[in-house]
């Protein structure tokens, strides 16, 4: 299942979010917003106005999306061991 | 500017907004010290201390709804959470934070 993520470089919860997939060793593409171009950015705070999503992280798991740094919800989306 | 003394500035400031509203800066000192530092570096490079952890989108009415401490503006989500989004400030009653999960306003069943 493809897993990516929208974070910030300066937000502890999204340096938990990619430090619990990192040792659950599931593979992920993440950008950071605030390092992000003025386009990139546009396109990501639409996805997220879609998702009805306001802060980060903002992961997608699948076609499902979760809002913050939720290891219960990532493991049971993912189907493996919390 | 020295980082330090603004930190401590921010954490004098905000005290005295938090409060009143039934908060009090997370009993983590560490997350503590790592958002405020953060802070302090919007700050310097935006002109005012916005939430380390919601984007600032360049649009003046949604931004001023990002700055710390911005939990007026997110009251009904934040009280049900007894945290405010990044984790600053929480409940007066809360000793343990770590006990209190980062759900969306979503997740909670609250309209935004």
């Amino acid at each position: 299942m493809k897993v990516s993520m929208y974070t910030l470089s300066t937000c502890p919860w999204c340096m938990k979010t990619k430090k619990w997939f990192t040792e659950h060793k599931v593979p992920f593409d993440y950008v950071d917003y605030d390092l992000a171009d003025e386009t990139t950015q546009g396109r990501i705070v639409r996805e997220m106005d879609q998702a009805g999503v306001s802060g980060f992280p903002f992961v997608k798991i699948g076609d499902q999306v979760v809002e913050g740094y939720q290891p219960k919800k990532f493991a049971q989306m993912l189907g493996i061991p919390a | 500017m020295n980082v330090e003394s603004r930190k401590k500035a921010l954490r004098y400031f905000f005290t005295r907004v938090v409060e009143p509203l039934g908060f009090k800066f997370t009993p983590d000192n560490e997350l503590a010290e790592f958002l405020l530092e953060q802070e302090v570096k919007l700050e310097a490079k935006h002109g005012i201390p916005f939430c380390p952890c919601q984007p600032i989108r360049n649009d003046r009415a949604r931004d001023m709804q990002i700055v710390c401490p911005c939990i007026p503006f997110h009251r009904e989500h934040f009280d049900a959470m007894k945290r405010c989004w990044c984790g600053l400030f929480v409940h007066q009653d809360v000793t343990d934070p770590d006990s209190l999960p980062q759900l969306s306003a979503k997740d909670l069943g609250l309209g935004r």
